[in-house]
């Protein structure tokens, strides 16, 4: 890892980073505050409506009709669409820098023949934008723990299950990045790499989301990331879910390592 | 001692034809010349050196070392600026030193600061703010704050103005004599020629000369013209030792292949106004290596 290339990504991030920061941290304070407020309103209505039921199934990612608990409602400011896309934004921007944004960019052949490794210039930047993770998901967490103030204490989550949750998150967040990596690697145009990355984190949502109404897309659900990705479950057990996590994690790090590689073995073109 | 040296080196796009069979030696404290028209392989070649292209077939090394598996260590000690230089646009000059610096394990700022000066770069101006001329005299500065021990320059002084363009030809002649090697690509031969000691051209990816420019002038011959006394007083019969580009009623102009003083034999009895004879400039050079290609379709 290069201390120099580090700064450099940092000084390249830290917009982004605090954007996506503050617009999770919003969220996740309006969610956290809105939900629970709702939450007596809700389940009356959500117990009544077969429809309404299948959506905040699909939304959660698990059947909630005999579980719609108040840790049902808990879960939502961290599976909410905004709340993701914001995440997956952040590694998107960040994981697709190097080498597909210096290409496009034309600076590839600046930092690409600086004395340090391909290998070191993936490690360098993969530092950053872990900790720039760190920091977008810590904001949102700090944005939960600000909105959930000003609910009543008994509809507010477990802050150790929160923290389960936000590990859990991470990880996808890992995988995500990791995935993102690859395509970077592999890519001229960044337009293109985040189009690519796009559209399956696309196709990963919606499979998920259909599982609870198409058996078809029930049977495959385990194809999409956000399967690995369920806070309801620790919400309402507190377990960590040692083999989700364990499978995100084996996931980014055999995605990264084939970013490396690939990374490592191609040409720098600009012509 | 040849400290950049390319052996066979191939490289293709694809079906796209890069570089071809090139074998390059360049010693070291040269300033070495790398020219040939557009499109010819100069960027290819000099990306296969720098690392960021791997060759199809054959070998590029510098420092004895390969440029693809061994680039890293390569670029400890090598300056690069590329042709088409783009930096990121938030960086100012004192910053990119500063990380640069980072980056290399070495305080750049003093140096930066001189070489600034000397190129009268303000380091405080965002690069979002310069001029193309700007830009380009600070990744002259990048590539040459570490003071390494090659120096590859892709067209340098391009956007340059002249007065510049001499303060960095100077600079490049300090470091030649200090013991720097210069790789240059330019398209301009006036420069080429005063500022390079070899030449190498390239044309269609194939290199077709490597060689000092004496050497070169030597081996192309001499540029002769003939101004003939009156029109008609010239021969009908030209030698076999002089190739003729322009033949006018007064006036020959041509390459002499052959020795001069058969030249000065043939002319003795001819009715003869007045007579140029000298080594052929980089351009003319430049013209014969390259008038076939300009022929093709």
């Amino acid at each position: 890892m290069n201390q120099g290339l580090m700064l450099k990504a940092a000084i390249e991030l830290w917009p982004a980073t605090l954007l996506c920061g503050l617009l999770l941290a919003a969220a996740e304070a309006a969610l956290a505050y809105v939900i629970p407020t709702f939450q007596a309103q809700w389940s009356q209505s959500v117990t009544q409506i077969g429809f309404l039921q299948d959506f905040v199934s699909a939304m959660l990612g698990v059947k909630v009709a005999d579980q719609l608990g108040p840790e049902a409602f808990t879960a939502f400011p961290w599976v909410h669409p905004v709340v993701l896309s914001l995440v997956w934004a952040h590694a998107l921007l960040c994981c697709t820098q190097i080498p597909v944004g210096e290409v496009d960019r034309g600076t590839a052949d600046v930092t690409m023949t600086l004395p340090v490794t391909r290998w070191g210039l993936l490690a360098s930047h993969s530092v950053v934008w872990i900790a720039s993770g760190m920091i977008v998901l810590g904001m949102g967490l700090a944005g939960n723990v600000f909105g959930g103030r000003y609910v009543e204490a008994a509809l507010r989550p477990d802050g150790q299950r929160v923290v389960i949750v936000l590990a859990n998150l991470f990880c996808l967040y890992l995988a995500v990045g990791a995935f993102s990596w690859l395509v970077s690697a592999s890519s001229n145009r960044r337009g293109m790499a985040l189009t690519v990355v796009f559209v399956v984190l696309l196709t990963s949502f919606l499979l998920n989301f259909l599982a609870q109404f198409w058996e078809l897309a029930d049977r495959l659900s385990f194809l999409s990331v956000l399967y690995y990705y369920r806070p309801l479950f620790v919400l309402r057990d507190g377990a960590v879910p040692w083999g989700d996590v364990g499978v995100l994690l084996a996931t980014a790090a055999t995605l990264w390592i084939a970013a490396g590689v690939v990374f490592s073995r191609r040409d720098i073109c600009t012509i | 001692m040849s400290i950049i040296e390319t052996e066979s080196l191939c490289r293709h796009y694809g079906p796209r034809r890069g570089v071809e069979a090139v074998s390059l030696q360049v010693p070291e404290g040269s300033l070495f010349g790398f020219l040939g028209p557009n499109g010819a392989g100069k960027t290819t070649t000099i990306r296969v050196m720098v690392g960021l292209l791997r060759p199809s077939a054959g070998t590029a090394r510098i420092f004895g070392l390969d440029c693809w598996r061994d680039s890293r260590a390569i670029k400890n000690e090598l300056g690069y600026m590329p042709g088409d230089l783009r930096l990121m646009a938030w960086l100012d000059g004192a910053r990119a030193l500063r990380i640069w610096g980072k980056v290399r394990g070495r305080d750049l700022l003093p140096y930066g600061r001189e070489l600034a000066e000397r190129f009268q770069l303000d380091l405080r101006t965002k690069v979002r703010n310069m001029s193309r001329g700007m830009r380009q005299k600070l990744g002259l500065i990048l590539a040459m704050a570490h003071k390494p021990r090659i120096l590859i320059l892709d067209e340098p002084t391009v956007t340059l103005d002249p007065l510049m363009q001499a303060e960095v030809q100077a600079l490049l002649r300090q470091w030649a004599a200090a013991g720097h090697t210069v790789f240059f690509s330019s398209h301009t031969l006036g420069e080429v020629e005063q500022l390079c000691d070899r030449v190498a051209m390239i044309r269609q990816g194939r290199l077709v000369a490597d060689e000092s420019l004496d050497t070169l002038r030597r081996r192309a011959g001499h540029e002769v013209t003939l101004r003939w006394r009156d029109a008609g007083a010239a021969p009908h019969d030209v030698p076999a030792f002089l190739q003729l580009s322009q033949r006018q009623e007064t006036v020959w102009q041509g390459m002499l292949s052959g020795p001069v003083d058969e030249l000065v034999r043939w002319l003795a009895d001819k009715p003869l106004d007045d007579l140029a004879i000298g080594r052929p400039d980089l351009e003319t050079l430049f013209h014969q290596y390259y008038a076939p290609e300009q022929r093709e379709p």
